[in-house]
């Protein structure tokens, strides 16, 4: 299986505008989020990415491209109808092929030399099936992600056989049916925002996007189908991720690559002065306000 | 473990696979054993639940050592030998630590040997212990339950993992309603009652014994309801406010939480059960328990920033103890609906799925052990649609429960559909059945755990019962099936007569008999049976009658209920007066609707209840939700139909009436006191104002109080030597017995029967008049203890001779109604003579003084309970504190039934009462041989005219000669001891330290056996003197100044609304017989007498003890029955 097609998605209402922030890199060079997320896609291998857009979005997402825009096809998702049908804006586009797949408000931060993307892509390679990135995660995050149930596959270390898919369940449900063992209690697989998805899924996005039970689907209603059509695996890679939507998101996604990169004296020394400078007394704000404020993911 | 151990029989029927062998009997095991082997026995069986790892073999062997400490061991002892029960030990069994407590106890036996007073205190912690691993088992389970763990681990509100379904959140898109999610839910009925094994330590233990069939029914009070309803309804909806507001409108209660530590004070308001639901649910996880934080936080990380719940809950007027399990399955529905909001459950509207259903029973389990209440694992039942069979299920190695208990927490439940049910047998049912409440609402909690140890023990004659019911059982699904409600009928009385009252005698009681009986007779064959619907009887039962009579019998039925009760009201505890429902089978469980625009209301009481806090409240600081809430008022009342309101019950609840009157069933009767008729019963019954006022003032200033009881500190008090008692344990001596029976032939002794006191412990403060309660069937019928006492009357008289006159002391609380209970039962057919004492002097209870509260809950010795009903206790204490300083401390408590507000001023006036009343002097009259008087109280059943006794007595020429008893665990409130080298009876009230009364090995049965003439002479009177009133109230005046003052605090019910009660400890005043032994010029003697004459039976939970341990069997052979 090979890998040459790439699926980013960025028209949710909202978040649109999320890949036009601009970032400093690793190396100290200016870029928007856009350019980061293509430039950790073509790491992978891949040589086309479909971004879908809102149709306004097109000559804004043109400019954030930079040097890459030959590599990029635009896709249009006319009506705000959710995940799956952004999905299924780029089903032309992918045809027969598997294609990765990644979200247009995350950052990833790969933990090794190789980044996150060729990681995912070397996995799904190497067992010839879709696979989706997945970390640890703390169940008071489950509202915000798709979590998967699943069994570990002995002698691969962070790779599971996928059980079941539930997009945002709550912790009753996660306890009941989402359980994998070898997490700490309390934890279970989030999806990383990154995925390799085979032509299989297509079919499932049609079916749950028929399905008026489903009232706006989500990747994870399809990726539930998935399990019964054959295999699919869910992959603990080694990096981290990070959702500029979120408030203080593109902040924190900078920091983190800022002091991983060129500048991290540079950024480090700044930051000290910022704290010892930091005038005494309380924060303007109380503790239980700033802890409670919605969005804020710690 | 050691070979030794494995040979002992008793560790052999616990370790046995063999359903013969495991499932002997302890008393088969004791059988022939001498004193020693048993001895031996027992420590094997210590040891080996020390090192077993098995919960359930463990706790059999808790139950196993338990019996034999309370009935086994002690039989061998013959009466004889007294021990102490080292104060250490005692202070480890208050504070739980159980396993401590043994081993001090058994250190104890290693030193003095064995003893009675021993014997009990090791049975007692033993039973402790073994209930507690039971518990812990339990919880253990209900936490492990997947899908409830994240609840425990959630320990900070910003790590909230719950969000509020968007669509009940519609506010700020228009100016509209908020939506309401409404959950409706029925009530169940246990149609097989198969032997309480729901309880969950036996379905955990015996999943394959553990079967009920369970009926979800609607229903509606006959003649007050013109529909069946499922009669529990819950309403959510998001208000614009960060508050948790939580609203009973049966209770007329509402509270808003702003806070999360509030959500856990369970007993600050009557809204608990709402409070457990919503921890339960997972809104508040029971993980945030102290964390501090408020409520507006939590709320907007669930539902939104400044946005609140409101839940609201309504269980249509169903009074308590109806035996449906109604505040289960409200608190099933109240999670459901809160589930459903925060998508735990994904079906917004309509029923659950069986999977659902499950997960919220399990919630439920939980929320009843965060309450601290306990139901049965079949009472969620409601939540499940129609007819089910609840089977207990064998734990698989999926489940926590595996390898801990043979059964899981958790039983399986299997719909009846049609094909095995059809619609004609259904309706059958309908058409044969007639549900009851029958009024009492009694506290089931000691008869559940009367049942888990007899199970434990495998009591013979109660496992052959259980045995029985399960085969019952079977036949009532067959019946059922088969539609023969006639069948049914006969079985469901069967299991009722037969297994239920052999394993629990006191399933039943005189209220439920004497209906039976009256169907019987008045419907002859056209009866079909009766039907107990779980717990105990008279609360929820059903009456089952052939079709062609049933409409007859439900009117007849909602008349003689309310007959029977009026006969039965002062000796039984009736929380109301009984009611006839009608019913018909839910098929849905519980099912959910989400009512939007002009339906999202909320029931018409909730308007009745809020609307004068809104109106009181200015305008602007009403939120605009409310105000808009306002607003809609007056066009809904305009509507007709089921979302119209009822003008005139708001207008009501805004205006002022005369005398308000809602929601109590039981009429006049249970409305507090009006200040004209208290003064009247006050006035006359000789309530001395002036001596009030000076008791209030010392309660005031400290000088009369909990502290100022007790004897001073300095006092040296030991206990008595051998010198001081005349044991009579052994026998006695023949001499004695012929002049004691010879002056009872001779008419020389009569017998006092005090009963003036309604009993407090025997019914919490209910009230009732403790003497006539017919609580344990005699000869085939229910005695009260009045009875009990005439009847060892008459066998006397009938074995000695000579006439034995017989006077019965009343208060005013008691006195119209054992006069009434005389005069109706002609005397119980007792033919001697036979005196009514009527009480001279009343008090009026007082609102006690804080400091006598905090006094009695940290300076005395107090149980503390199991984790969350300790919990419950301190947040209810603070709330009675609370309700102290708000009523006035020291104030006179007026708000109550005036049986309630006033007491009896203690058993002393007793006796002068008799002077002064002019008893004495008639029963001098009419009986001039008479000398001696046996006094007694009416709790003492095994106390009759000895004529050992009284020759003993006649022979010492004292004044008084009190009858002690060798001490056991249970015997606590003083005792005889050598006061500064002078033996008297101490009150425990007055003991200056706990640790005191442990030394003491004598308690006191207060029997007493008087010289009529000598105690005249105490006072300063003689027999001609009697008749003088004025000398006579001197004499007794100044003897009573003599005599010390006790503060005391009694718990009183207050009942109101349906069958609701709240208990409240007030204050009063008391002087003590016993204390005739403080004055040095009063000859007083002490017998030391066996056990089971001086037993008393203070609580109804001594009951199954006293029946199993022979002293029931002593009663009966004491009496003559007629």
């Amino acid at each position: 299986m090979q890998v040459l097609k790439a699926v980013i998605t960025a028209a949710a209402p909202n978040q649109n505008t999320l890949p036009l922030q601009r970032l400093v890199d690793r190396n100290g060079e200016e870029k928007t989020a856009l350019q980061l997320i293509v430039e950790e896609t073509l790491s992978a291998g891949v040589e086309e990415i479909g971004v879908v857009i809102q149709p306004g979005d097109e000559e804004n997402y043109r400019q954030a491209a930079g040097s890459s825009i030959g590599a990029l096809r635009f896709l249009h998702q006319d009506h705000p109808r959710g995940y799956a049908d952004a999905l299924l804006r780029a089903e032309s586009f992918c045809g027969d092929d598997p294609f990765l797949h990644l979200v247009g408000d995350h950052l990833y931060l790969s933990a090794s030399q190789t980044s996150c993307a060729s990681q995912l892509v070397a996995m799904a390679c190497q067992h010839e099936c879709s696979v989706s990135a997945v970390q640890s995660t703390r169940e008071h995050r489950l509202p915000y992600f798709g979590i998967v149930g699943g069994n570990s596959i002995p002698r691969h270390e962070g790779l599971y056989d996928v059980r079941s898919v539930v997009e945002k369940p709550t912790p009753t449900l996660a306890e009941q049916e989402l359980i994998t063992p070898g997490l700490r209690s309390g934890h279970y697989l989030g999806y990383f925002g990154m995925h390799v998805l085979t032509p299989a899924v297509i079919e499932c996005l049609h079916e749950v996007m028929n399905d008026p039970s489903h009232e706006r689907p989500s990747l994870s209603d399809a990726a539930a189908k998935l399990v019964s059509r054959g295999k699919y695996l869910a992959y603990q890679l080694h990096g981290e991720r990070y959702n500029i939507g979120y408030q203080y998101g593109v902040l924190i996604a900078q920091l983190a690559i800022g002091l991983s990169g060129r500048d991290r004296d540079y950024l480090l020394t700044e930051l000290v002065e910022l704290l010892a400078k930091r005038a005494e007394g309380n924060p303007i704000a109380t503790a239980e306000q700033s802890t409670s404020s919605e969005g804020v993911d710690r | 473990m050691t070979i030794a151990m494995q040979t002992d029989p008793f560790i052999d029927t616990i370790l046995a696979e063999d359903g013969d062998v495991r499932d002997r009997s302890l008393e088969s095991l004791c059988e022939d054993q001498s004193l020693e082997r048993l001895m031996e026995h027992a420590a094997a069986l210590d040891r080996f639940r020390r090192d077993e790892d098995n919960l359930y073999r463990r706790v059999r062997a808790l139950f196993f050592l338990s019996s034999l400490y309370r009935y086994h061991v002690p039989a061998r002892f013959d009466g004889l030998g007294t021990g102490s029960i080292p104060f250490d030990g005692y202070e480890h069994l208050l504070g739980r630590r159980f396993q401590e407590a043994i081993d001090a106890f058994l250190k104890a036996q290693s030193q003095q040997g064995p003893s009675d007073a021993l014997a009990s205190a090791l049975a007692q912690a033993y039973h402790e212990l073994g209930f507690q691993t039971l518990a812990d088992q339990v919880r253990h389970s209900v936490r492990t339950v997947r899908g409830n763990q994240w609840m425990f681990r959630l320990g900070h509100v910003a790590e909230h993992p719950l969000r509020l379904r968007r669509e009940l959140d519609v506010l700020g898109n228009v100016d509209g309603v908020q939506p309401v999610l409404r959950e409706t839910t029925a009530v169940r009925m246990d149609v097989s009652h198969s032997a309480w094994s729901d309880i969950f330590f036996l379905g955990m233990d015996f999943p394959q014994g553990a079967r009920v069939v369970n009926v979800s029914v609607d229903l509606g009070v006959r003649g007050r309801d013109d529909c069946v309803r499922p009669p529990i309804e819950t309403y959510l909806r998001v208000i614009d406010r960060p508050v948790f507001r939580l609203v009973s409108v049966d209770l007329g209660a509402s509270t808003e939480v702003t806070t999360v530590a509030e959500m856990f004070d369970f007993a600050r308001d009557y809204l608990g059960l709402l409070k457990a639901a919503v921890i339960a649910s997972g809104v508040v996880p029971p993980g945030l328990e102290g964390c501090g934080s408020s409520m507006a936080s939590l709320l907007e990380r669930v539902v939104g920033r400044g946005r609140g719940l409101e839940l609201v809950s309504k269980i249509n007027d169903i009074p308590k103890g109806s035996r449906l399990a109604v505040s289960t399955n409200l608190l099933g529905s109240l999670i459901s609906n809160l589930m459903r909001a925060t998508g735990q459950i994904r079906t917004l509207e309509g029923p659950l799925t069986e999977s659902d259903r499950r997960l919220v029973a399990a919630r439920a389990i939980l929320g009843e052990w965060i309450g601290g209440s306990g139901g049965g694992w079949q009472d969620s039942g409601g939540v499940w649609p129609g007819i089910k069979l609840i089977c207990g299920q064998e734990a698989g190695p999926d489940d926590p429960e595996f390898g801990v208990s043979r059964g899981r927490l958790m039983p399986n439940h299997t719909v009846l559909e049609q094909d095995r049910v059809s619609d004609e047998a259904r309706k059958k049912l309908q058409d044969s059945l007639v549900l009851v409440h029958g009024g009492m609402a009694q506290n089931v909690g000691p008869i559940l755990e009367m049942v888990t140890e007899h199970y434990l023990v495998r009591g013979d004659a109660q496992w052959t019962a259980r045995k029985e019911a399960m085969k019952i059982y079977d036949d009532v699904v067959e019946a059922l099936c088969d539609g023969d409600i006639a069948r049914l009928g006969e079985l469901t009385t069967r299991n009722f007569e037969g297994p239920l009252q052999t394993i629990i005698p006191w399933a039943t009681n005189r209220f439920t008999d004497t209906m039976i009986e009256s169907c019987r007779s008045q419907f002859g064959k056209q009866f079909w049976g009766f039907w107990m619907l779980g717990g105990m009887s008279g609360g929820g039962m059903g009456f089952i009658f052939d079709p062609a009579v049933k409409q007859a019998a439900q009117d007849w039925l909602s008349v003689e209920l309310v007959r029977v009760k009026r006969s039965l009201e002062t000796a039984l505890p009736f929380a109301m007066d009984p009611v006839v429902y009608d019913f018909a089978i839910n098929d849905n469980g519980t099912s959910a609707e989400l009512l939007r625009d002009e339906n999202a209301g909320l029931p018409q009481k909730y308007y009745a209840l809020m609307l004068p806090q809104w109106l009181r409240t200015p305008l602007r600081d009403l939120s605009p939700q409310t105000r808009g809430e306002l607003s809609r008022i007056s066009s809904r009342c305009s509507e007709s139909g089921s979302s119209g309101l009822d003008a005139s019950e708001l207008l009501r609840s805004v205006l002022p009436t005369a005398k308000v009157n809602v929601g109590s069933d039981s009429g006049s009767e249970n409305e507090p006191v009006e200040d004209s008729s208290l003064k009247e019963i006050l006035h006359r019954n000789g309530f001395d104002r002036s001596q009030h006022e000076q008791i209030r003032e010392s309660m005031r200033s400290g000088r009369f109080g909990l502290a100022a009881n007790r004897l001073a500190r300095d006092l040296k008090i030991a206990d008595v030597e051998s010198r001081h008692v005349t044991d009579t344990r052994e026998g006695i001596d023949e001499k004695m017995v012929r002049m004691g029976a010879e002056a009872i032939a001779a008419g020389q002794v009569g017998v006092v029967t005090l009963a003036a006191g309604v009993g407090s412990r025997w019914t919490q403060g209910a009230g009732v008049c403790k003497a006539l309660h017919p609580f344990h069937r005699f000869a085939g019928r229910h005695r009260s203890f009045l009875e009990i006492h005439l009847a060892k009357n008459r066998a006397t008289s009938r074995r000695y001779g000579g006439v034995i006159p017989h006077v019965v002391t009343t208060s005013w609380m008691t006195d119209g109604a054992i006069r009434t209970a005389l005069k109706e039962n002609e005397n119980y057919g007792h033919d001697g003579p036979l005196h009514i004492s009527s009480g001279r002097s009343v008090g009026l209870r007082m609102v006690p003084m804080v400091r006598d509260l905090q006094f009695l809950w940290e300076e005395t010795p107090q149980q503390v309970l199991d984790q969350q009903q300790q919990k419950m206790r301190e947040s209810a204490r603070s709330a009675i504190a609370n309700w102290a300083r708000s009523m006035g401390e020291g104030s006179d408590y007026t708000d109550n039934v005036p049986a309630q507000c006033v007491h009896p001023v203690g058993h002393w006036y007793e006796v002068p009462n008799l002077f002064r009343g002019g008893v004495l002097s008639r029963l001098i009259r009419e009986q001039p041989a008479l000398k001696y008087l046996m006094l007694h109280n009416i709790d003492t059943l095994g106390a009759n005219v000895d004529p050992g006794l009284l020759g003993l007595h006649i022979d010492s020429g004292a004044t008084l000669s009190y009858e002690v008893i060798p001490r056991r665990l249970e015997d606590r409130g003083g005792g005889l001891a050598l006061v500064s080298g002078r033996p008297r009876l101490v009150e425990g009230l007055a003991m200056p330290d706990d640790r005191i009364e442990f030394g003491l090995r004598f308690y006191n049965s207060m029997t007493t056996w008087i010289d009529i003439d000598a105690l005249l002479g105490a006072f300063g009177l003689d027999r001609k003197s009697l008749d003088d009133a004025v000398t006579v109230d001197k004499a007794v005046r100044e003897m009573a100044a003599r005599l010390p003052t006790y503060i005391t605090l009694k718990e009183v019910k207050k009942r109101w609304g349906h069958a609701q009660e709240d208990v409240f400890p007030v204050a009063q005043f008391e002087k003590l017989w016993g204390d005739m032994t403080t004055l040095s010029d009063v000859d007083s003697r002490f017998i030391v007498t066996p056990m089971r004459r001086g037993q008393q039976l203070k609580e109804p939970s001594q009951l199954d003890a006293w029946n199993r341990d022979g002293g029931s069997d002593y009663v009966d052979s004491l009496c003559d029955w007629r």
